[in-house]
């Protein structure tokens, strides 16, 4: 563990409300000797929102089905150096005592609402059931909570539209239907991966503000995944931008807005190195991600970035820290010094 | 929901007068002639051409097909050539066994082929999927008559369990009419079960990956739940389409089976009709089968209304 950990810990406020630490976490497929996944590490406190942020294929979604227990293993290999959730590790969990947690304490939502509800049930079915599952309630007060679920997910005639298929509803309901049932148990760790990616735009600022608002009043954890910096500008209080597997920087949401240290975070912002000239802009990031087969062996970005010297190619850099919470995995942090004056 | 079914109902009298109509023609095209047959060893011409008188044989083929459908609306089906039975009291008398047949290999198929589907696709690339792959390969390559050759021997000639041949009427016997039944339905209906087995696994195979399976998951739902309620149930349209497809063939007769189980049913009568250029037999079975066969789509898509609310009319 290096010290940008610490610091970020501390950034997410104090040990006892930790709600999800990982540390170390790796993730590879089959025979194959890369991590797709590679030491990410991070923790989400109460009623904190961590956006993990990165292209596709970066292993944000991995990641998070990782820790729900949904990545079938094998062929997925999962290891890590630790992982706390509510006191326990979850990835040592059986299957049973892992399906007890989820949908109970820790929730998920997913990209696709239109495709993520079960065609051939109505909605009240698909709640009541996670209520059923988790809770010891009889089916009447299963059926009330999911009407009240339903009511502050705004979903206008709870009671009647407990009775719709989903393909009678929209996008967006779908969506407000999918958190009701992420959050009907009232979770206290609610992954969100990529929840507004398929809506739109209006609809997308409704969900948002609609998962904030549940969040304020059940201090739930979100972990939110997403390719979109506006979304975490809006929604996160930390993040972390992961890049072909791995973290490359991690920090509180102003510091990484206001300051990112990484190449790949700057070319992601459209931005400019806070210090650096004009000439240094980087508008958009030359190249793409390399399949997993071709990784480089040292930085992993090495082949686009424009600093990237013999170093950065043959060895991995650690994570250094860039300011209070704020750490960066580059040779060349702070970037300042590199660029040209 | 009625009025759906009103209306299909509708559109299948066009139908079956298209298939009566196919057949008829393509019967007239088959070389032979049912009176030479019929007159005897020494073929008297003046008998042949009395015979071929009686029966209309020197009417243009669309007048004799008109003459046969005015009888069918009047609701007779005609006489068989050979036997002189009417053909309604054969249909009466071949088809109570061949129905039982059908139903008891569904039976078996259902019950062999849907689990073992369901565990092959679960356990896909396992020992389980192997096994269960090489036993419906199995299945689907066997000859039904040799599979129930080598079952009579083994059951019915070395361990005596069962009775060789004989069909015993349900209505005189039930159980007696059951147990000679096992062999025929397990040799027709193991076939089936591989048919199926496999639907059922490509089935259940694209809906395992499907998001609504990961989000039953992500419920924390146990196993069971996820595969059966969740899984299966979208996994069931392709499945009751096949089962209704098989069922329609199997009301055809299992020509084969019947003949190595001596049951008297369909299959043997439709054979033995069309060599006996015995028209009128071979229209009622067809017009029979065609029937069946109509019906059972209309009850597969009133299942599938059943089973898929996206079919439903939205309240």
């Amino acid at each position: 563990m290096t010290a940008a950990d610490v610091t970020l810990s501390q950034a997410c406020g104090q040990a006892e409300d930790t709600v999800l630490a990982v540390e170390g976490l790796s993730i590879g497929f089959g025979s194959s000797p890369v991590d797709l996944v590679d030491d990410v590490s991070f923790r989400v406190g109460r009623g904190r929102t961590l956006a993990i942020v990165g292209e596709s294929g970066c292993g944000k979604s991995i990641t998070s089905l990782a820790l729900m227990g949904l990545l079938p293993s094998p062929p997925a290999r999962i290891a890590h150096r630790s992982a706390r959730f509510l006191g326990r590790d979850p990835l040592t969990l059986g299957q049973r005592a892992f399906a007890d947690l989820r949908g109970d304490r820790m929730a998920m939502i997913f990209q696709e609402p239109m495709t993520s509800l079960n065609p051939v049930f109505t909605v009240g079915q698909q709640i009541i059931e996670g209520v059923l599952r988790h809770k010891d309630v009889g089916w009447n007060e299963a059926r009330a909570r999911a009407v009240a679920m339903l009511a502050r997910v705004r979903i206008a005639g709870a009671e009647r539209r407990l009775g719709a298929y989903p393909h009678e509803l929209s996008g967006g309901m779908r969506q407000r239907v999918m958190i009701a049932m992420a959050l009907v148990n009232q979770p206290d760790l609610l992954i969100a991966d990529e929840p507004t990616t398929a809506l739109d735009v209006t609809i997308q600022a409704q969900i948002l503000s609609l998962i904030e608002e549940l969040q304020a009043t059940t201090g739930t954890a979100v972990l939110l995944i997403t390719h979109d910096l506006g979304v975490v500008a809006e929604t996160a209080h930390d993040v972390i931008v992961m890049y072909a597997g791995r973290v490359v920087e991690s920090g509180p949401v102003e510091a990484l807005f206001s300051d990112p240290q990484h190449p790949y975070t700057i070319g992601l912002m459209g931005a400019m190195p806070s210090m650096g000239r004009r000439e240094g802009r980087l508008l958009s990031i030359p190249g793409a991600v390399p399949p997993p087969s071709r990784f480089p062996a040292g930085c992993r970005f090495a082949t686009r970035c424009p600093f990237a010297d013999d170093r950065c190619h043959a060895q991995k850099p650690p994570m250094v820290e860039a300011g209070p919470g704020h750490a960066v995995r580059c040779w060349k942090a702070p970037l300042e010094e590199y660029l040209p004056s | 929901m009625l009025s759906f079914v009103l209306r299909r109902l509708a559109v299948m009298a066009p139908t079956l007068v298209l298939v009566s109509m196919l057949v008829f023609s393509l019967q007239k095209l088959l070389p032979g002639d049912p009176v030479l047959a019929m007159a005897g060893e020494d073929r008297d011409p003046a008998v042949i051409a009395q015979l071929r008188e009686r029966y209309g044989f020197n009417d243009p083929v669309p007048v004799q097909y008109l003459h046969w459908a005015r009888q069918v609306a009047h609701g007779d089906l005609g006489m068989s050539l050979r036997t002189h039975q009417t053909v309604a009291a054969l249909l009466a008398e071949k088809l109570p066994p061949t129905i039982e047949l059908a139903i008891l290999s569904l039976l078996v198929a259902l019950v062999v082929g849907i689990p073992a589907g369901i565990a092959s696709a679960v356990r896909k690339g396992t020992m389980t999927d192997h096994v269960a792959n090489v036993v419906a390969l199995s299945g689907l390559s066997i000859p039904h008559f040799w599979l129930g050759i080598l079952l009579i021997l083994l059951f019915s000639v070395t361990l005596r369990w069962l009775p060789a041949v004989g069909y015993v009427p349900f209505a005189g016997d039930p159980a007696g009419n059951l147990i000679a039944m096992i062999m025929p339905a397990v040799v027709v209906g193991g076939g089936l079960a591989a048919v199926l087995m496999r639907h059922t696994r490509s089935a259940m195979l694209g809906v395992l990956n499907s998001d609504y399976v990961r989000t039953a998951r992500a419920k924390g739902l146990l196993f069971r739940a996820v595969i059966l309620r969740h899984a299966f149930r979208n996994a069931l349209f392709p499945i009751v389409t096949m089962s209704t497809l098989l069922f329609g063939e199997l009301l055809g007769g299992a020509v084969l089976t019947e003949q190595v189980f001596t049951i008297p049913g369909f299959g043997k009568l439709m054979v033995d009709a069309v060599f006996n250029r015995d028209y009128a037999v071979v229209q009622g079975v067809v017009l029979c089968v065609a029937a069946a066969f109509l019906l059972l789509n209309l009850a597969a898509d009133v299942v599938y209304m059943l089973i898929n609310p996206r079919l439903r009319r939205p309240r």
